[in-house]
């Protein structure tokens, strides 16, 4: 989908639909299987195993205590899904273009810069964490629980001198609150129709089981 | 000892086909930033798939210092993270210009006092293969004068110096540069100084004046200008 706004609006119902109802779930799950790039959509795959596995582990427990374990998991595989599919086709500054285009230069802007800097510093986390296997590898540290103390530390560390200098730089460039751009965006007919199937999509799932 | 490169590595979008034969004595792989000079030094550490071979013979041990050495802390004092490399901190320390600060936590280092003490540990480590992506990089001119030392220093061993440096250069025996996703070997000093496509701004003036450098350093390009006037 090449309309950002078009696109969250799709991923929101979506997710909603999912997770109102087990019914809601399937069709959501049938939208992504019809309508994105399926596996191909997935930028990380190890990543979305893990997170497939805690969800997994999170509804089995559920389950064996005497709670709804399985109805929990099929709802949360399709937000997983669509969530992930969602992250993939986004452009850069899509957000701050959405965020300006729904709440103005004021308010608008300052989500879409945080919403911005926070997708930026995920695809620089996962940056760092290649980074610092590789000079774990180099020392012949395996990556084990121990490890992960120093390795969560080298990326929080990172993470915080990184948003340090942003702050610096914003304050030099003389930002203290909103902007002012000008976003235009490309709407398709695909866009519409796979939106409106989304919204019968989330209309529905209060109806089914 | 001798290390073999023919081979093609991907990264994302970007392909790096390297062929060339490095032995004992220090190399120079030049190239901007963004030409794959990282990307050669991870397959060369083998932390990076390739396509084709790479092989060494005689070789131990190969060690790679990253350009950026934060990434290399993995303990909670200067001590405990000499220690991590296998070293002692008593004489590792010191030569980063450290001593009787062990106690200290790494990440209340500069970036050019982290890269003084990622250095002094590789180089303590006395690999067969060091690897230095950027040495240079947050390093003052006096530092760098020092590490060029170093580096000039292991001629018994492999050494392959990654860096867009241009001001401050060690001897080498050996120069490449990569450009367009390609490995050039240049060949072996003095002859590759004049085949170098990328010299560095004091060489190429002394080059432009007719002077015949035998080596990369200033000090050879000063040499050569000063045999011109003689």
């Amino acid at each position: 989908m090449r309309d950002p706004r078009l696109r969250i609006a799709a991923t929101i119902l979506l997710s909603t639909a999912a997770f109102m109802s087990m019914g809601g779930a399937v069709i959501a799950f049938l939208w992504w299987l019809l309508f994105t790039p399926r596996l191909k959509a997935i930028p990380h795959p190890r990543m979305l195993f893990g997170v497939l596995l805690m969800i997994t582990l999170t509804a089995l427990v559920s389950e064996y205590t005497g709670g709804l374990g399985l109805s929990y998991l099929v709802r949360m595989i399709p937000i997983i899904l669509i969530a992930a599919w969602a992250y993939f086709d986004r452009q850069e500054s899509e957000l701050l273009d959405v965020s300006v285009w729904l709440l103005g230069n004021r308010i608008g802007f300052d989500i879409g810069l945080t919403a911005e800097m926070g997708l930026q510093s995920l695809q620089l986390i996962s940056h760092d964490l290649v980074k610092i296997k590789q000079a774990m590898a180099i020392k012949g540290m395996p990556i084990s629980v121990t490890s992960m103390v120093p390795l969560a530390m080298n990326l929080v560390v990172n993470q915080l001198r990184r948003t340090e200098e942003a702050s610096k730089l914003l304050t030099v460039r003389g930002y203290s609150a909103g902007g002012e751009i000008t976003p235009r965006f490309v709407t398709t007919k695909a866009d519409v129709s796979l939106t409106f199937i989304a919204l019968l999509t989330f209309s529905t799932s209060f109806w089914l089981f | 000892m001798r290390a073999d490169l023919d081979f093609i590595a991907e990264r994302e979008d970007f392909k790096l086909r390297c062929a060339a034969s490095y032995s004992e004595g220090v190399h120079l792989v030049s190239g901007i930033i963004g030409s794959g000079k990282s990307t050669m030094a991870l397959v060369m550490a083998s932390l990076l798939q390739c396509q084709g071979s790479y092989s060494t013979k005689g070789v131990q041990r190969t060690i790679l210092s990253m350009q950026f050495p934060e990434y290399h802390i993995t303990s909670s004092s200067l001590d405990d993270e000499v220690r991590s490399w296998g070293l002692d901190p008593r004489d590792v320390l010191p030569r980063a210009g450290m001593e009787g600060r062990g106690a200290i936590d790494p990440f209340k280092l500069s970036r050019g006092q982290l890269k003084r003490l990622n250095l002094a540990c590789v180089f303590a480590l006395d690999p067969d293969i060091l690897l230095l992506d950027e040495p240079f990089s947050s390093l003052d001119c006096m530092v760098k004068s020092r590490v060029c030392k170093a580096i000039e220093s292991r001629q018994d061993k492999i050494t392959m110096v990654f860096s867009h440096e241009r001001s401050v250069l060690p001897r080498v025996d050996s120069i490449s540069h990569i450009a367009d996703g390609e490995l050039r070997y240049h060949g072996n000093t003095p002859d590759a100084v004049m085949q170098w496509s990328s010299p560095p701004p004091y060489l190429r003036k002394a080059l432009e004046r007719g002077a015949r450098p035998k080596n990369i350093a200033l000090q050879d390009s000063m040499e050569a200008l000063c045999a011109i006037r003689d």
